[in-house]
């Protein structure tokens, strides 16, 4: 079993000082070193003094970023919050993207690093996610974060001049979708962009940007179809079952010339030969039972052509219908945007 | 010569034509038998003959000639027989997947002319016909012999033809043929003035062949 109060002390210490000793390797000046081995230590008095004397030393930005982290890192573990939120401040104008796990920071400086968020006019977080659309069928998706109330204007601002976005107030978290196309309809030209927002809130004022890429291409052409999902051609003939029709149809037809022969046969004549009634109505009778005996000749499927020729209109109108598209589809230009890799963090103008 | 060309001329267009055109074309053995004026004058013959047929679509044509040696049966009174040349053509078209109406010609001549009735009239009738299974085709026909003519004189106000049918694909282009035609013929004259007298003339007809079908 872990327990005593000094067990969890250290345990609660070392994750208090994790995300700081993280940090400490890239450090190259000598005092914020020390500071940063003092608050390691414990030894919060010697971090002030120290973190304040590097500070006044020549620092390097994410040194300066660090050197006051380890200052709001201190005073929130001295109950100073509001000399935290000072400290926290700072870190955030220098750093904005600067994030704290809350997992892993006291609750102490983490609400301190809150609240000085909220104190300070910032655009963070700025996304533009890598999309792929048809030009005026779909929009880049624009996300970031205000953390004050302000007039925030997007603009996409490339070589072929500025696209305005978006001028609204806003606050907290903002999704935008921006069409990229000209006003007269057509997409904005191919080439590279930068996302610009700008946060304005009396004097106070803070820029982030993004550079993206935005490429044209040609939209997908549909291809003719030749079946429809699920349903399928039935066969046009079918094969009756075997019965004794085609004796039946002989006699029929036999019966019908020994009927009508003898019927019509003059009484003046006498009764004639019937040797040549013999012979065809034979062979039609033994033709009959021959056939009797065959397999059925397929005979035309009333239902199933009316069903493949229902199918096949189905099929040749939807071609028709994809032909149109096609020809739309050839006159419109597929866009892609993707986001390339920040050249620097935004700043405080 | 001429008559060789319009053979190959039609057999060329039945080729190149869907199922629903078709050119049939054989010969055929003739049985025959043959009554005039009284059941003593009988005759009965073996003979030869061919047949045509044509189909496009719902229109149909046929043309069978025949010449039947036909001799005196036993017990006729008739001294000697003759030779009867016939040939039969009919122009249908169907009115059902089962029926047709039609209508066609007969011309029957005797040689020695004065030994028996030469005779000639138009038919119109029906004609029924049906698969009774693969390739194998039975018809029944029923034709009115209209406006006859006799080269004996005289009239028939009433004169039938009736006939059964047989076609039978035998092996790839090749049918087999039978058909059978019964003839009723009220034949009246009246030779002296003073009065019509019945002179019926009756013939039934058996012809088997073969024939290509194209």
């Amino acid at each position: 079993m872990i327990g005593g109060p000094r067990v969890r002390s250290i345990i609660l210490l070392a994750g208090l000082v994790t995300p700081v000793a993280l940090r400490a390797q890239a450090v190259q000046n000598a005092t914020l070193r020390r500071a940063q081995q003092a608050y390691d230590n414990l030894e919060y008095r010697q971090v002030l003094t120290l973190a304040q004397a590097a500070l006044r030393e020549r620092l390097t930005g994410p040194e300066r970023a660090r050197a006051y982290e380890l200052l709001g890192f201190t005073f929130g573990a001295m109950d100073s919050i509001l000399k935290a939120v000072d400290a926290f401040k700072q870190v955030v104008l220098i750093d904005p993207e600067r994030q704290l796990d809350p997992n892993r920071v006291s609750p102490k400086a983490y609400s301190a690093f809150d609240v000085a968020l909220r104190q300070v006019l910032l655009v963070r977080q700025l996304r533009v996610d890598s999309t792929s659309f048809v030009g005026g069928q779909g929009a880049v998706p624009i996300r970031f974060t205000v953390t004050q109330p302000a007039r925030v204007v997007t603009r996409a601002v490339g070589s072929d001049g500025s696209f305005l976005i978006d001028s609204s107030a806003w606050n907290g978290q903002v999704n935008l979708r921006w069409p990229a196309r000209l006003a007269n309809g057509d997409p904005v030209p191919a080439g590279s962009y930068t996302v610009v927002v700008d946060a304005r809130l009396g004097q106070n004022a803070f820029s982030a940007s993004q550079p993206v890429r935005l490429s044209h291409g040609l939209v997908d052409t549909l291809s003719h179809l030749t079946s429809l999902p699920g349903y399928q051609y039935l066969p046009e003939t079918e094969v009756p079952p075997q019965s004794w029709r085609p004796l039946g149809l002989a006699f029929l037809y036999t019966g019908g010339a020994i009927v009508g022969t003898l019927g019509l046969e003059s009484s003046s004549l006498g009764s004639g030969s019937k040797r040549e009634l013999a012979v065809v109505g034979g062979a039609a009778l033994i033709t009959g039972f021959v056939m009797t005996l065959r397999k059925p000749a397929p005979r035309p499927a009333e239902a199933n052509i009316l069903y493949n020729r229902l199918l096949r209109d189905q099929i040749a109108r939807r071609n028709q219908e994809i032909t149109k598209e096609n020809i739309a589809r050839r006159q419109q230009v597929q866009l892609t945007i993707v986001p390339l890799p920040k050249p620097a963090a935004g700043g405080v103008r | 010569m001429r008559a060789t060309a319009c053979v190959v001329a039609l057999l060329g267009l039945a080729r190149g034509g869907a199922r629903a055109q078709q050119i049939a074309i054989g010969p055929q053995a003739v049985l025959a038998s043959y009554r005039e004026v009284v059941s003593g004058l009988r005759y009965a013959g073996i003979g030869f003959g061919g047949t045509m047929s044509l189909r496009f679509h719902k229109l149909s044509a046929e043309a069978a000639v025949t010449r039947v040696k036909l001799d005196t049966a036993d017990g006729s009174a008739a001294a000697q027989g003759f030779t009867a040349t016939q040939v039969d053509a009919w122009v249908a078209y169907d009115v059902a997947p089962y029926a047709s109406v039609e209508a066609g010609v007969i011309r029957r001549t005797a040689d020695p002319e004065l030994d028996a009735q030469s005779v000639g009239a138009v038919r119109i009738g029906a004609r029924s016909f049906y698969e009774i299974g693969p390739g194998a085709m039975v018809t029944f026909r029923a034709n009115y012999l209209a406006a006859p003519k006799f080269s004996g004189g005289g009239r028939a106000p009433f004169s039938l033809d009736l006939g059964l049918g047989l076609d039978v694909r035998l092996a790839g282009r090749l049918h087999g043929t039978a058909a059978y035609a019964f003839q009723r013929i009220n034949r009246k004259t009246d030779p002296s003035g003073t009065g019509e007298i019945d002179v019926p003339i009756q013939e039934t007809v058996a012809r088997l062949g073969l024939s290509l079908a194209f």
